[in-house]
This record gives C-alpha cells, sequence and structure tokens, in this order.
C-alpha cells in the first residue's frame, strides 16, 4: 500500500503508554484520510452519551495521503473529537509543521486517549513517545508555549497546542499552531485541556510513502510555482480573504450588532484596503505560494494575524470598527486558544442580550476594553460571568431565558461565522447543514446566490450548490487534507486532485471516485449526530429563528423589509435531503446508507432510531 | 449625463488605482460600458452589483446609481 504508512499511533495519556495499529487497504480505500479517518475511529470507539470533556472522549489528529507531499497547499492537519459545544461530531484543520512530521514519524493518525492525571506535554519522534511535565506552560498562553518548546527542539519540529482556554475548558477552545494558524472550532482544544495535554512536538525522519515519488516532487513544486504565480497576476493576496468584508457590507450580509444588522457606514474602517495598509507581515502554512495571514500591529503592539472570520465577528458584530483594537480581539483569541468566531458571537450576544435586559450587565457593544477583559474571563472561566461565557451562546441563552434563544446565532450548537443570512436563503442552508453546526468551512454558496440565482429564490439549484460544495469542501478537501484556496479562490482545477492522489497511491481514482467518499463521510457525520440525539428531527438543522422575524427586518439598504420566511425554508431543506438521499428528518435512508457502503454503521445506528 | 459611484473591492483596487470614485456617464450607461471604462481585464470573473442587488451586464444605470465590482470570493 503506497500513499498511507499504514500506521495509526494510540497514546493512552491515563497510563503513558503507547502502541502503533496497522491498518490496510479496506479502511484507507473506504476513508481516506483526515476528517474521514477522525470520524470512523470516533464512530467505532466512542460509546454515546459520554461526556465530551471526560476520559472516554478521544483526540484525533489525521492527516491525509497527500498532506505533507510538496504540492500546492498540502501543509494541512485535521484535529476532531466529539465535540463538548455541540455534543455532535467536532473537527477542523490547521496549517502546521505537524502535518509533514506526523508522517514523516510513520503515521497517518494519532489517537489520544484517557485523561492524564497532571499537566503534560508529548514528544513524539518516529517510534518513540515521551511524556513531559508541563508545570511550566500550563497557565500560559499559546505564544509564550511556543517560544518554550522551540527553545528545547528548534524551531523545525511541528507543535500544536492549547492556550488558557483549553486548559480551562472553554468550550470554543482550539488547538494552535505556527504564527496564528488555529483549527478546530467546536472546542477541540478544550478537548485537549480536558486530558492535560497541553502540548505535541513531533519530529519524523522517515521518507513518506509515495508511489511515484520523483514524479509527484517535479509536479508538485512546478504546480506550487504556477499556483504562486496566478496568486501574483491576480493579486490575491493583496488583500486576501478580507477582501469579503467590503462586499458583504455592499450586499447586506455583514455582521454587525449580533447580526442584528446587516451593513454599517463605518465598515470601511476595517476592510481589506486598511488592513492591507496596515500590514507588518505575512505568514502562511507549509507547502503554501498564495500566503492568506496579514499581520498587524494590535493596540498594544502585539503582531496580530487578521483574516476575513476575525475581523468580522470580533470587529463589525461588535460594532468596533478600530482595526488596532480587532486586532487585539484576535491576538488574544489566539494566544488563549479560543475560536475567534465563537469568540465574537458570543461577546456580541451577551452585548444584545443586556441591551434586550435580559440579562443585567455593564459590556456594551463598541466597547474594546471591555471585549478583552471578557475574553480573559472566558479563557479562564473566571467568575460567574467567565463561565456562562466560557459555554458559548446555546448554553447561555438557555440559562439567560427571556426568550435570548431567538438571538442566540448558533446552529446545532456551534456560533455562526461572519455572514448575516437573514435574506440568503441558500447561505442560510449551508449554515444549517454543516455537519458541524454554523461553519461556513463547509460550504460557502453566498457569491453564487447573489450573483447566479434569484436571492429570493428556495429553487433546488440552490440546494445543488450546497451539496456540491459540500461535497469539494467538507469531503475532498478534508479527506485528502489539503487547503481549499487554490482551487476556490485562485480557480485551480480540481482535476489536479485526482493526479496528486493517484501519484502518491498508485491508483487511477477520479472525481466521481471522491464524490462517493464524501457522500459516505456526510452520511456518517449525519448518524453521528442522530446516535448522540436520537429524536433527532429536521428543526436541529434550523438556523436562528431571528432570521425569520420579520421584525429584524432592515430598515434600510438593498434587502430593507426582508427576512427569510420559514415555510420556504422547509422547501429549500426538502430539496437538501431529497437529493441527498436522505429522510424528511434530515437522516440518509437505509437505500442511501447501503449505497454508500455502510452496512454496519446502519446496524449500529438503528439501535438508536429507525432508517426509512 | 449621469453620475455613478464606482465602489471597487480586493485587488481590482490596485488594478484600478482608486477605490471608491464618483464618475459621470451619458445616460443610458449599460454596467458593461462602465466596466469596459476601468482597466480590469474583461475575462476575469466578477461579480457586480448595483445598490446591492447583482444585476446583469446590459442593464442601463440611473443616475446615483453605486455600482460595486469584485472579484469571485469563495470565503476563508
Amino acid at each position: 500500500m503506497k500513499g498511507w504508512t499504514g500506521h495509526i499511533l494510540r497514546i493512552d495519556l491515563t497510563s503513558r503508554t503507547h502502541k502503533i495499529e496497522t491498518f490496510g487497504e479496506e479502511f484507507a480505500h473506504k476513508w481516506v484520510g483526515g476528517r474521514g479517518f477522525a470520524l470512523k475511529v470516533l464512530w467505532d470507539e466512542l460509546r454515546p452519551g459520554i461526556d465530551p470533556l471526560g476520559p472516554e472522549n478521544k483526540l484525533i489528529i489525521a492527516v491525509g495521503p497527500i498532506a505533507g507531499v510538496p504540492a500546492p497547499n498540502t501543509g494541512k492537519t485535521v484535529v476532531a473529537a466529539k465535540s463538548p459545544l455541540t455534543g455532535g461530531f467536532g473537527d477542523g484543520n490547521l496549517g502546521t509543521r505537524a502535518t509533514e512530521h506526523i508522517r514523516k514519524s510513520g503515521y497517518d493518525a494519532i489517537i489520544f486517549e484517557g485523561q492524564s492525571d497532571k499537566p503534560v506535554y508529548v514528544y513524539i519522534e518516529d517510534d518513540k513517545v515521551q511524556y513531559f511535565p508541563a508545570d511550566e506552560i500550563w497557565g500560559k498562553g499559546t505564544y509564550d508555549t511556543h517560544d518554550y518548546l522551540y527553545k528545547i527542539y528548534g524551531k523545525g519540529v511541528g507543535v500544536l497546542s492549547i492556550g488558557q482556554g483549553g486548559e480551562n475548558l472553554n468550550r470554543y477552545a482550539m488547538i494552535r499552531s505556527l504564527e496564528g494558524r488555529a483549527g478546530g472550532r467546536p472546542g477541540i482544544g478544550a478537548v485537549m485541556g480536558s486530558k492535560k495535554l497541553k502540548a505535541i512536538v513531533i519530529k519524523g525522519s522517515k521518507p513518506i510513502p509515495v508511489a511515484d515519488p520523483e514524479g509527484m516532487r517535479k509536479l508538485g513544486i512546478e504546480d506550487l510555482r504556477k499556483v504562486g504565480e496566478i496568486n501574483k497576476q491576480t493579486g490575491w493576496s493583496i488583500q486576501s480573504t478580507t477582501g469579503v468584508l467590503s462586499w458583504c457590507n455592499e450586499v447586506a450580509a455583514l455582521p454587525v450588532h449580533n447580526m442584528r444588522q446587516t451593513h454599517h457606514p463605518d465598515a470601511w474602517k476595517i476592510d481589506g484596503e486598511r488592513l492591507n495598509n496596515a500590514r507588518i507581515a505575512t505568514y502562511g502554512c507549509p507547502n503554501c505560494t498564495m500566503r492568506c495571514g496579514i499581520a498587524i500591529r494590535d493596540h498594544e503592539g502585539h503582531e496580530s494575524e487578521l483574516d476575513y472570520e476575525n475581523i468580522g465577528t470580533l470587529g463589525s458584530n461588535l460594532d468596533i470598527f478600530e482595526l488596532d483594537q480587532v486586532g487585539s480581539l484576535n491576538y488574544l483569541c489566539d494566544d488563549y486558544g479560543l475560536d475567534t468566531i465563537s469568540a465574537g458571537d458570543t461577546l456580541a450576544f451577551y452585548a444584545d442580550a443586556i441591551e434586550q435586559g435580559a440579562i443585567k450587565g455593564d459590556f456594551r457593544f463598541g466597547q474594546a476594553e471591555m471585549a478583552k477583559k471578557l475574553l480573559g474571563m472566558a479563557a479562564r472561566r473566571q467568575g460567574e460571568i467567565g463561565n456562562l461565557l466560557a459555554d458559548g451562546t446555546m448554553r447561555m441563552s438557555r440559562a439567560i431565558g427571556s426568550g435570548s434563544e431567538a438571538y442566540a446565532m448558533h446552529v446545532k450548537g456551534l456560533e455562526i461565522s461572519a455572514y448575516n443570512c437573514k435574506f440568503c436563503p441558500g447561505m442560510a442552508l449551508a449554515f444549517a447543514t454543516c455537519p458541524l453546526g454554523g461553519h461556513h468551512k463547509d460550504s460557502w454558496v453566498i457569491t453564487f446566490e447573489i450573483k447566479q440565482t434569484k436571492r429570493d429564490s428556495y429553487g433546488p439549484e440552490k440546494a445543488a450548490k450546497v451539496i456540491e460544495l459540500q461535497r469539494i469542501r467538507g469531503g475532498l478537501f478534508e479527506f485528502i487534507v489539503a487547503c481549499r484556496f487554490p482551487w476556490i479562490e485562485l480557480g485551480w482545477p480540481l482535476e489536479h486532485y485526482p493526479e496528486y492522489f493517484n501519484r502518491v497511491t498508485g491508483l487511477n481514482w477520479s472525481l466521481d471516485d471522491f464524490w462517493k467518499i464524501s457522500d459516505r463521510i456526510y452520511a456518517l457525520m449525519k448518524f453521528f449526530w442522530v446516535r448522540e440525539f436520537p429524536d433527532w428531527d429536521r428543526t436541529r438543522d434550523y438556523p436562528p429563528m431571528i432570521w425569520f422575524d420579520p421584525s429584524n427586518a432592515d430598515k434600510d439598504g438593498p434587502i430593507a423589509g426582508k427576512v427569510l420566511e420559514l415555510d420556504k425554508f422547509n422547501q429549500l431543506l426538502d430539496h437538501y435531503y431529497e437529493q441527498r438521499g436522505w429522510d424528511k428528518r434530515g437522516i440518509p435512508t437505509r437505500k442511501t446508507a447501503e449505497a454508500l457502503g455502510l452496512k454496519d454503521e446502519i446496524t449500529e445506528v438503528e439501535k438508536y432510531t429507525k432508517l426509512e | 449625463m449621469i453620475k455613478i459611484t464606482v465602489k471597487l473591492i480586493g485587488p481590482l483596487i490596485n488594478l484600478a488605482g482608486f477605490s471608491e470614485k464618483t464618475l459621470e456617464f451619458p445616460a443610458e450607461t449599460t454596467v458593461e460600458e462602465v466596466l469596459a471604462s476601468l482597466p480590469i481585464d474583461p475575462q476575469r470573473p466578477k461579480i457586480v452589483t448595483r445598490n446591492g442587488q447583482a444585476v446583469a451586464p446590459g442593464e442601463k444605470l440611473k443616475n446615483g446609481d453605486r455600482l460595486a465590482i469584485s472579484p469571485i470570493y469563495s470565503g476563508g
């Protein structure tokens, strides 16, 4: 078997022992890697109903067959676990030097299980696994943690770490690597913290198993050069993702004031043009020639790397229109190891709840200094407010009550990324059906929706586009594990990816083979949710109710007076379920699951609900 | 003559040399005529909105319209 190492490293943190397990072609060909591997391991090994922050949960670090191979944007690693934020399947990806070192150590995945009795960090070098006390870094932020480990091991190693957020079980804590790279929005950093695992350091020295090493090296290096050339020609990296902010402001899709508003006259103060003017450094992931991380000097003088989602949620959604202050909030999230999107939305919800009189407090929209203080309290779970904020919007709204659930901006417990969909049915569907919750990662359909369809349409074409993008973004790029940006931002043809995959594995797969795997993974992710929540129905696939509330309609601008309509949204969900071969509850039918080769999984899920 | 505010987004700003400008055009100027007047590759995929709504290339513009021209973004 080429392309895969065929090995998974399993580390038990309770006993501080490890073993190297093997897997064969059947597993590799069915689940490929990354999200596919992580999902299958969690499905097979977790008992439903376990505490995501208890020793029974498992932290999976998984790479894919082309990960770490020199080719466009292959520096990514997937981190996954049962989510403490949503209670369902949770994962994310991040660019890290660990990607290459995991493969060079001889593994396609690492499973952490159990719970250490004391804070530790783990050093992995090929077959060797060592456990070290983390006393000197426990309680410190990710920047100090990385510096400490780089001093010991050098900067060339792969480091994945948590900050105070993960240590204190903040439910939207992430795992961080490199300058501003972070992954695992649904609280995967909290799972790492629950295991008292402060950091993973990895260094590998073995060759990555590639079927055609010379051919792949030549092709990969040449394609990296070509992608870099296209990036230069188009000027994409001038503003990277942050050009989206001005566009969202133009088309009334910007999150402002806890997503109650869709545009703002001061948005230009935090847009991509201002960011580029303030740029002091540019960062990217390994194997990348279109680096997207634009760093500026924040209000306190730190270097802070920003992208659109950070600015949209920590800036406009909090009515903060000072770029250096948005930079400060972003820096704190990176240092504490918190997800910027959930952190921004949670603070916005808190300010909104105070404004609505649902809870008493001093925090108001636009208060950057107070927001910084609250982030620190949330990361450390300080006091009643810190604890409340650390649990995210869904739990906060349940605790506060007074109708606040309607404007808690999450889907399935995961806060919504920086697109205000009060009148974008297709993008609302993308959030609603994302297998993680309110994430833009799997399907970003908003430009298609506005350019190529009628904005007020709830037709099957929007459901079809959401599924098409989920297959590519949430499927292909998450299981071969590579960054989607060359394709999605620069138009780098998708056909290159089977070419890389085939050179690495020696197989002869086409994109159609990949789509079947994508659909298999999507079906099993839904089974994972259903096993955890056996009373599953379609209402769990609804976006926040305030998007359907006519009193929340814009008073002016391009979508004045308009909001989503629930009966039509249900029709759109029907289109989506029908095209996927799922039933009206949003669960894959027996026929669909059988066609995807999920025989054993059907037996398991039917212990909890009857499939149609 | 009609006045049209042209708002450019992302790297189009660097190509055209301005971010936002109010320009004068003859009455009944179409969207594609405004685009043709800008130093932006006509083959480059773009998304154009008029007053926040998608607009077809042949549509005639009115005095006071705001035209936003953006590359096709695909989400961070």
